[in-house]
């Protein structure tokens, strides 16, 4: 089996966007993780709120927040792919850690 | 004589231990304790937070900054 892996995946989108049309979009952009065998869990879309500096000379971002279940290289192309549209302000992708639960180590990989 | 008393401002115990034993970088209300007004990380003398937990709030908080939740420390005037 392919190695998948949980991941959290936070997205400042143009200020501009009408909010309600972010969802749907951003649903586009999951294609490549549902195609890649991968799940997604959650999307989170927090609504407009105030950048602390300013970011491409807007002081405002249309902040998300999508949980994901997949493989490196399908998170690495999302990534990839939000980046070169001109909508998205700043992405970052971070690995969820497991809550403090393995500390029994059990090896079932 | 040298009196061995300092001025015991015992530091606020770990505030964090209410509850949180995991920092989430999202949390921006929580992260906002843990820095000054001019947008620095406060230090664990004044936090009272273990090395670990102290560690803990600082990647997050870079990691809100980032992501422009948190402001830079800006510069002194």
């Amino acid at each position: 089996m392919v190695l998948m892996r949980h991941y959290e995946v936070m997205v400042i989108l143009d200020p501009a966007l009408d909010e309600r049309t972010v969802a749907p979009s951003l649903d586009t952009f999951l294609n490549v993780i549902r195609t890649s065998g991968g799940n997604v869990e959650k999307v989170e879309v927090w609504g407009k709120r105030r950048l602390s500096f300013e970011i491409n000379k807007s002081a405002e971002g249309i902040y998300a927040v999508l949980d994901l279940i997949s493989t490196p290289d399908a998170v690495k192309e999302l990534d990839r792919q939000l980046g070169l549209n001109e909508s998205v302000l700043r992405t970052k992708v971070l690995r969820r850690e497991p809550p403090k639960a393995p500390k029994a180590t059990t090896k079932a990989a | 004589m040298p009196r061995p008393e300092r001025p015991v401002k015992r530091r606020v115990n770990a505030l964090h231990k209410e509850g949180v034993t995991t920092v989430d970088w999202k949390d921006v209300t929580l992260l906002r304790k843990f820095v000054s007004d001019r947008g620095k990380i406060r230090s664990r003398r004044v936090t009272g937070l273990t090395p670990q937990q102290q560690r803990q709030v600082a990647t997050a908080i870079k990691n809100a900054r980032e992501m422009a939740l948190l402001p830079y420390p800006s510069k002194g005037r």
